[in-house]
């Protein structure tokens, strides 16, 4: 066996979720996942992944608290010395119950929030859930849990930046991530109304400068996305390279949206042992490493550094899971990429929600 | 039209108020007569090499005008700390409040315990006039408009709150309150005459914030010397693994072998300064291997590894 040493696992405990945000990463076909892993299924796979190398533990979804057996879950990571953090939306899990968590050994928690006005927020989640995740982090606060906060960008809130490093700083975050929307999965169906001008991105990066210099206590994640950058995305940090998604029906994938590429094979948990699925299944290997690359990717410097970008965006954009990012400024369908680009200007068409036909 | 000079001039006043030393919360706590002894001797042993870089500084904007006048009043400086003859000057002062203070002046002055954080912020310095122009470098010399108030203060503090510290090392102090006041009045009529445009302005403005941020971070550095370290609440150690490596948030932190033994001594007691000591006590044949210590700690800082209780 050969394959590399997944560091980070990432446990996909279910795809429900109280909230319909409109760049959801989930899988279009999310809905015909089923649940197949209870706590003590999970268990085992923590055991698995530490045994293949993995420290850190990702508990997500979906929201990850919707899942009947989460604190056992979380004790099952704590017995595999996984650290374990929460990513969630924070809008289902009261008090005691995140106490009971951090009693069974959960070391932080990530809670999305989506804008720092409150209608402004809503509208985006499609549903009412603001204050909700503002007494959720107070929670986490008083617990003295590690919180960070991530706040998807996109031309709707990215004038709100300001604002939204003050909210977190206020809520007690010690990071805080402003992640441009990746046009992926529901933010692909809604690029339209979504994608920023260059400017918004300019105008923010230099915005986000300014107050990294005034909350230097506070760690601020902003990086340009991969439109407008000309260079793809070290995606995941390269297929089946360092992490390893389980989705909630235990498909063991390379990242989250793999499922969705055609002709793919991929193995479950528990039907074959977790070091199987992930060094052997053909769909892990088959985009590993740098065999699969064609030009101008084969032998470009920068492979070392994007890993040859992202197949799901690929494959969205192209049909063909194996061209080159259009992301990329050297990939033959880059031109897709630019016209959306130009069309950023344009006035926003309206949402498609998550769960929408 | 640009703005009057006397608008420029509180441009540059309002700097020092806001981000000049005086502020940094090491300078209040030496102020307050909180400093413990060993504190106040890392910043003395520190501080001098900061006082070397100045004639240096000096001698490089001497080098960059062409105008005998404006070289005779600059070249004051170079004398106030190098003296015209041994044991006179600055330099020579800085090193009796070592002695007053219980150092070894002669260690002080090979400059071998001088913090890396330290080093670089004072070379920062000189790089700063290598690579600026003459008005720049003299708008970068303008903390001393701010200095005069703050050796008053010292002066008041050391008396009350320091009584160990024998009362002739603070001759340098008392030469500064002098010689700080007349420096900044020179290089502020320079400043205000040959700045001429807006974007002339601008720069010097940039400059003297530099420099304040130079001076910050020198007492940063000093700062975090001294803090107890320990592992980080949101780290996840794990020293004893074939790879050792901390597990944080959303990362890992990979580790070389020989962290672990600078990590393993992070036990929330002990501060930098200690730490780099011991490792220095147990491998002497590796070079420079304190600074190794003090900037592998300071990254552990920055990544969220380590947290720094500051006192």
């Amino acid at each position: 066996m050969s394959a590399p040493r997944p560091y980070n696992l990432v446990a996909e405990l279910t795809y429900r979720c109280p909230l319909r945000c409109v760049y959801c990463s989930n899988p279009i076909g999310y809905r015909a996942v089923r649940d197949a892993l209870g706590g003590p299924a999970w268990s085992r796979v923590f055991g698995e992944a530490a045994a293949l190398g993995a420290v850190h533990v990702g508990l997500t979804g979906g929201e990850p608290a919707l899942h009947p057996d989460l604190e056992q879950i979380v004790a099952g990571a704590t017995r595999a010395s996984l650290y374990s953090h929460l990513v969630t939306a924070g809008t289902t899990l009261g008090r005691d119950a995140l106490a009971a968590l951090a009693r069974a050994g959960l070391r932080s928690v990530q809670l999305s929030i989506q804008d720092a006005e409150e209608a402004a927020a809503d509208r985006i989640a499609g549903a009412e859930c603001f204050d909700a995740k503002l007494a959720f982090a107070a929670a986490v606060r008083d617990l003295a849990l590690p919180l960070t906060i991530n706040v998807v960008l996109h031309r709707h809130n990215l004038a709100r930046v300001a604002e939204i490093v003050e909210l977190a700083h206020r809520l007690g975050a010690a990071r805080l991530e402003l992640a441009n929307a990746q046009y992926q999965g529901w933010a692909l169906r809604n690029r339209a109304a979504l994608l920023p001008t260059r400017a918004q991105l300019d105008a923010a990066a230099r915005e986000v400068a300014r107050l990294r210099r005034e909350s230097p206590g506070m760690e601020i994640l902003f990086v340009l996305p991969d439109y407008h950058r000309d260079r793809p995305k070290p995606c995941m940090g390269g297929w089946g390279h360092q992490s390893l998604v389980v989705a909630p029906d235990g498909r063991v994938l390379p990242c989250h949206g793999a499922a969705e590429l055609p002709g793919l094979e991929f193995w479950r948990v528990p039907e074959r042992a977790l070091a199987e699925c992930w060094s052997d299944a053909p769909g892990m290997n088959a985009y590993r490493g740098e065999a699969w690359m064609r030009a101008p990717c084969r032998d470009c410097p920068e492979r070392v550094r994007d890993f040859g970008g992202c197949r799901c965006q690929a494959f969205a954009l192209t049909g063909d899971a194996s061209a080159t990012d259009p992301a990329c400024a050297l990939a033959p369908a880059h031109e897709i990429v630019l016209r959306a680009r130009e069309a950023a200007g344009e006035p926003a068409a309206s949402f498609a929600y998550r769960g929408s036909a | 039209m640009s703005a009057p000079a006397s608008e420029f001039e509180a441009r540059l006043r309002a700097i020092g108020a806001e981000r000049y030393h005086h502020r940094h919360p090491f300078n209040l706590r030496m102020h307050a007569g909180q400093l413990s002894r060993d504190e106040l001797r890392t910043w003395v042993a520190n501080r001098y090499y900061y006082q070397t870089r100045i004639p240096v500084k000096d001698g490089l904007i001497l080098a960059k005008s062409g105008d005998p006048a404006f070289r005779r009043g600059w070249i004051g400086r170079i004398q106030d700390h190098d003296g015209t003859a041994e044991r006179e000057g600055g330099l020579a002062l800085w090193l009796a409040l070592a002695r007053a203070v219980g150092l070894d002046a002669e260690r002080v002055a090979s400059l071998c315990d001088v913090l890396p954080g330290v080093r670089r912020a004072c070379d920062a310095y000189v790089a700063f006039v290598e690579s600026h122009d003459l008005l720049e470098s003299v708008a970068a010399s303008l903390t001393e408009l701010f200095a005069g108030d703050i050796m008053g203060e010292r002066i008041a503090a050391f008396e009350k709150h320091y009584p160990w510290v024998d009362a002739d090392g603070l001759r340098y102090f008392r030469s500064r309150t002098v010689q700080a006041p007349s420096d900044a009045r020179y290089g502020l009529a320079y400043v205000l005459e040959h700045a001429h445009t807006a974007a002339d302005r601008d720069r010097c403005v940039a400059a003297l914030e530099r420099k304040c941020e130079i001076l910050w971070n020198l007492l940063d550095a000093i700062e975090a010397a001294h803090a107890a370290l320990a592992f980080a609440r949101a780290a996840q150690p794990r020293l004893e693994d074939p790879e050792p490596l901390v597990v944080l948030p959303e990362r890992a932190v990979k580790l070389a072998g020989s962290a672990r033994e600078i990590l393993r001594l992070c036990d929330g007691k002990r501060t930098a300064i200690a730490i780099a000591a011991e490792l220095r006590d147990r491998h002497p044949q590796v070079e420079k291997i304190a600074d190794d210590v003090h900037d592998f700690l300071d990254e552990m800082v920055k990544l969220g590894v380590l947290d720094c209780e500051r006192p």
